[in-house]
């Protein structure tokens, strides 16, 4: 083909113009620890190897959550050091697991934790042992760095997340009246953390109506508190507020002070207390070890993982309660315990993307989106100048039913959720797919259990804890709230009961 | 007809040599890196004029005809290439391929006309002397055109401006020529029509340069920018007006230096000569090397150790004759070190005791900037203090800003230390305040290094005493979760902005 010299200039400043103009980037990444595949084995009564070694400890901890994470801290700060935790994964840390990379560490579920108050006195010791708490004082580069939340509603940017512009005076008088029956509820003091310790029988009944339901009866109508609650629910629980109990829902804004410090954070989220357990119990765990039975005895029980069987005189169970019916032979059948399904994601950015004139905060959270937002992984980097950084995205897929989202999680792939996230950024940060290099998404079928009606009070929960003498159920599953605070109490207690039954 | 023939040959190698000025002048001060920029665009320029000369072989006929189009299309191209270029540079990503790609075309242009010229004249006179005047006339206009533009046409008409009078200055050339060269063309009055198009066109753009230009700098510095760089961190801008040489960086006033001595010694002095036999100096930010500068008058000191962020920062002000002159080489001196790294990290990291520790940092203008004046900050400062030690921290002003100034004196007292606050007036910044911070009684020097401009013994207990208008306000600490400081500092500068 012979090119005519007009044709040619005309291509090649065509090209020219094409080289120079900015092109979408190209985004990597794909799904990171998903572990419904070794669920699944359980689920569908896979063939284990049978054992072909024994070995013998006085404590098994099965599961190597924030729960059995901190029974094995319990243990080795009483100085008792024969045992061992297993974990399925090969990286322990359960819901405060955490990812790294050149830039900065970031979390991949749970990313803070909330002051502790006086009564939650294990995580105050624990603090205390990490150097958080110092003579009273909680440490100054732990607390969550200043500007915190923002919301992005009306096309602008406000600080915190409960809505507070463009209220009308109903909406005003609503968010009040709200607060003041929070208040009341928080004087009454059965609204606690660790829940157990304040969970009184006489509110019982709150736990037999949705969350929205009891809002509705309230007289609360307004758009944006509506908004508000759902959000926190979503936020804490993974569920829509009508699928809350109410007694969780209120729960959750009852049970703290209201707190002028902020939440005690890390880079990492709560990989960092994560990362300090295991400096201290580390050398204890066994990791890629997946529990595929236990049989509890008179005198103690038997653990099976891989072709080991673990031969214990306690095991302290601090996996997740659902998979307890796989593990057990002629475990009761359980209706209390629902899971939310979730997707995190952590998006590495190469630069800050425009922000509509905001600086940079720790957590961001968009009006009427169905995601939860994203938190800036450097955000507590003591550095001034940061040009590349990792946002942790989170997405509880709470509209709907859990089983069919765990269906979506397992149907949809990569790039289905890769664009729905950018989509939700893009509403806000416009070049965002221009400052993005790399997505990972992490799929949760079973991310928390949920504090569905009644389930505060459920029986089933309650026998959960006198289930065998010689196995004790330890992870936040007992309280049916997902939180740091809970899993470390049930963690500790076990912990403690098992110490005062092996010394007497 | 000689004279006015040889005045055009001027004219256009004026034009010639001002864009290649505009293309590697622009390029330096956009992409950085001048010597570089310079060479290559250079080079590329007259390797591009090589071409050209070697095309014109091909050109048989209508010479003066292509002659005229040849001008207007360089006025053109010539004229509007700075332009060009700026909205290159804002607008996409590929400035240097559109850089190179200008000034290839603008050198095959230039590089055709005088090889066109000597052939439409070389009937009219002896080939010895279309060498001879051509070439004169050639490197005469170049000459010219070397020495207007930096003297008279950067400073006056900016580069957009210039470059857009130079193609009028070239289709000018084409309009006379088509007077010049009557007797060789044909369709005249076309050609005549096409040249005021361009003129007009040119002409226009000068008129609105200012639109294009509209980067905020022509507001913000009244001066002559003598340097400008974008550095991994922040824009860096140095003007010049008479013997007056300001610094700005991320357009904010860092230092004049008519006055900036009475900054430097109210910063270093009234702390270091109370520390007794002090050896070891941080500087924590100060990437100037001013208050260096101040340190280094102290023979006692045995190193100086200088935190800056920016390489670039203390490589310029290490290199830049007119800036070592200012700060008399001073980081230069074997007994000061550079670290670039962020501060506060390197605090953290870093166990070595000093005895002066100087904190210099800009404003509280972001959070970013805001962690840098914490209570977690100044404690993990005050663990390198040795005994006798003090440390000073640059406080912004107590007049314009005095909620900020007291709560950087009150972030310091929280953690833990004892402070001395002091202030002192400054013609280009206005009054202007320190804190002397420590954990022991200041008690203020009796003596100074000699040659000192400002402070003085005698002097000094005056910069301790604040009168009413800038007295102690009762303020918060700023830590980390709060940024108190931030939002205090925006909202004292809102209310005199106002």
């Amino acid at each position: 083909m012979k090119l005519g010299r007009r044709r040619f200039l005309g291509l090649s400043s065509a090209a020219l113009v094409g080289l120079s103009l900015k092109s979408e980037k190209k985004i990597a990444g794909g799904f990171v620890n998903d572990s419904f595949q070794m669920g699944h084995l359980l689920r569908d009564r896979a063939a284990f190897p049978p054992a072909r070694r024994v070995e013998k400890f006085p404590v098994v901890i099965a599961g190597g959550g924030i729960a059995g994470l901190s029974a094995a801290w319990r243990l080795r700060k009483r100085g008792f050091t024969d045992f061992v935790l297993l974990e399925m994964n090969e990286q322990p840390g359960g819901n405060a697991r955490w990812g790294e990379n050149e830039v900065t560490a970031y979390p991949w579920a749970a990313h803070y934790v909330p002051v502790p108050g006086p009564k939650a006195a294990y995580v105050r010791e624990l603090f205390e042992d990490l150097g958080v708490l110092k003579n009273g004082q909680w440490e100054e580069r732990y607390l969550a760095f200043s500007p915190q939340e923002r919301l992005f509603l009306y096309g602008r940017w406000q600080e915190g997340i409960e809505p507070a512009v463009g209220l009308t005076p109903k909406d005003r008088e609503q968010f009040q009246r709200l607060e003041d029956l929070f208040a009341g509820f928080r004087k009454s003091g059965s609204f606690t953390i660790p829940l157990e310790l304040g969970r009184s029988s006489k509110d019982e009944a709150l736990d037999r109506i949705s969350f929205a339901e009891w809002l509705r009866r309230q007289g609360f109508d307004s758009r944006l508190l509506l908004w508000y609650m759902n959000y926190a629910c979503r936020d804490d629980y993974g569920a829509l507020a009508a699928d809350t109990s109410a007694w969780a829902g209120i729960h959750y804004f009852s049970s703290r002070e209201a707190e002028e410090k902020g939440p005690l954070t890390w880079p990492e989220g709560n990989g960092w207390i994560t990362r300090r357990l295991l400096e201290r119990v580390g050398q204890n765990i066994r990791t890629g070890q997946m529990v595929h039975r236990i049989k509890p005895s008179r005198s103690g029980a038997s653990v099976f993982a891989g072709d080991t069987e673990f031969q214990a005189e306690f095991v302290i169970f601090a996996a997740p309660t659902f998979l307890a019916p796989y593990l057990f032979e002629k475990f009761p059948e359980l209706h209390d315990f629902v899971y939310s399904p979730w997707l995190t994601a952590n998006l590495a950015l190469d630069r800050y993307p425009d922000s509509r004139g905001a600086e940079p905060s720790w957590d961001t959270v968009f009006l009427d989106s169905p995601t939860l937002g994203y938190v800036d992984a450097t955000h507590q980097s003591l550095r001034t100048y940061l040009d590349r950084t990792v946002w942790t995205f989170y997405w509880a897929l709470a509209e709907g039913a859990p089983t069919q989202n765990r269906q979506l999680l397992l149907d949809k792939d990569w790039l289905y959720w890769k664009e729905a996230i950018l989509h939700d950024l893009e509403r806000v940060h416009r070049n965002i797919r221009q400052c993005v290099s790399r997505i990972d998404v992490m799929r949760m079928g079973h991310a928390m259990v949920r504090p569905a009606i009644g389930s505060v009070f459920s029986d089933e929960r309650r026998h959960l804890s006198r289930f065998h003498e010689r196995v004790l159920f330890a992870n936040s599953d007992l309280s049916g709230i997902s939180i740091f605070e809970e899993a470390q109490y049930h963690g500790v207690e076990a912990a403690q009961k098992v110490l005062a039954k092996l010394l007497g | 007809m000689g004279i006015l023939l040889f005045i055009s040959v001027l004219l256009v190698a004026a034009c010639g040599l001002i864009y290649e000025l505009v293309a590697g002048t622009l390029a330096s001060y956009l992409v950085g890196d001048s010597v570089f920029q310079f060479s290559t665009v250079i080079g590329t320029y007259l390797f591009a004029m090589g071409v050209g000369s070697a095309l014109s072989r091909y050109i048989h006929r209508g010479l003066a005809h292509r002659f005229v189009w040849i001008e207007l299309l360089l006025g053109v191209v010539g004229g509007f290439s700075s332009a060009l270029l700026m909205l290159a540079f804002a607008f996409t990503q590929g400035f240097e391929l559109i850089l190179y790609a200008l000034v290839i075309v603008m050198g095959i242009l230039v590089g055709l006309e005088i090889p066109l010229l000597m052939r439409i004249v070389k009937d009219r006179y002896h080939f010895r002397d279309v060498i001879a005047h051509v070439l004169t006339f050639d490197y005469l206009g170049a000459l010219g055109a070397s020495l207007l533009f930096p003297i008279l046409l950067v400073p006056r008409l900016g580069l957009v401006r210039s470059a857009m009078l130079f193609g009028m200055i070239n289709a000018g050339v084409a309009l006379w020529s088509t007077f010049l060269f009557a007797g060789q063309l044909t369709r005249t009055r076309g050609l005549r029509l096409a040249c005021l198009v361009v003129l007009c066109g040119l002409g226009a753009g000068i008129a609105e340069a200012r639109y294009i230009t509209s980067t905020a700098e022509d507001n913000i510095y009244a001066d002559e920018i003598i340097f400008a760089c974008d550095t991994r961190y922040q824009h860096l801008v140095l003007t010049r007006f008479k013997d007056d040489l300001r610094l700005f960086l991320n357009s904010h006033l860092q230092f004049s230096s008519r006055d900036e001595y009475r900054y430097h010694e109210a910063l270093v002095h009234p702390g270091l000569a109370a520390v007794p036999a002090p050896r070891h100096v941080l500087i924590l930010g100060g990437g100037d090397g001013l208050a260096a500068r101040e340190i280094l008058k102290y023979p006692q000191v045995e190193t100086i150790t200088l935190v800056d962020l920016d390489p670039d920062m203390t490589k310029l002000f290490s290199s830049h004759p007119m800036l070592t002159k200012l700060n008399d080489k001073s980081l230069l001196s074997p007994r000061l070190k550079v670290i670039n790294a962020d501060a506060f990290p390197w605090v953290d990291s870093n166990t070595d005791s000093f005895d002066f520790i100087v904190i210099d940092f800009p404003d509280p203008t972001n959070y970013s900037l805001g962690k840098l004046y914490t209570v977690a900050f100044y404690r993990a400062v005050a663990r390198h203090l040795s005994a006798q030690g003090f440390i000073v921290v640059q406080s912004t002003s107590p007049m314009f800003a005095r909620d900020s100034f007291w709560c950087i004196a009150q972030t310091l007292k929280q953690a833990g230390l004892q402070t001395y606050p002091y202030h002192v007036y400054v013609p280009s910044f206005g009054e202007w305040g320190f804190i002397l911070a420590g954990t022991h009684q200041y008690i203020r020097p009796a003596v100074f290094p000699s040659g000192l401009r400002f402070v003085s013994a005698a002097g000094l207990t005056s910069l301790f005493q604040f009168p009413p208008d800038m007295s102690p306000l009762s303020m918060p600490p700023n830590e980390l979760n709060s940024q108190v400081l931030v939002r205090t500092y925006e909202n004292d500068w809102k209310d005199i902005s106002h």
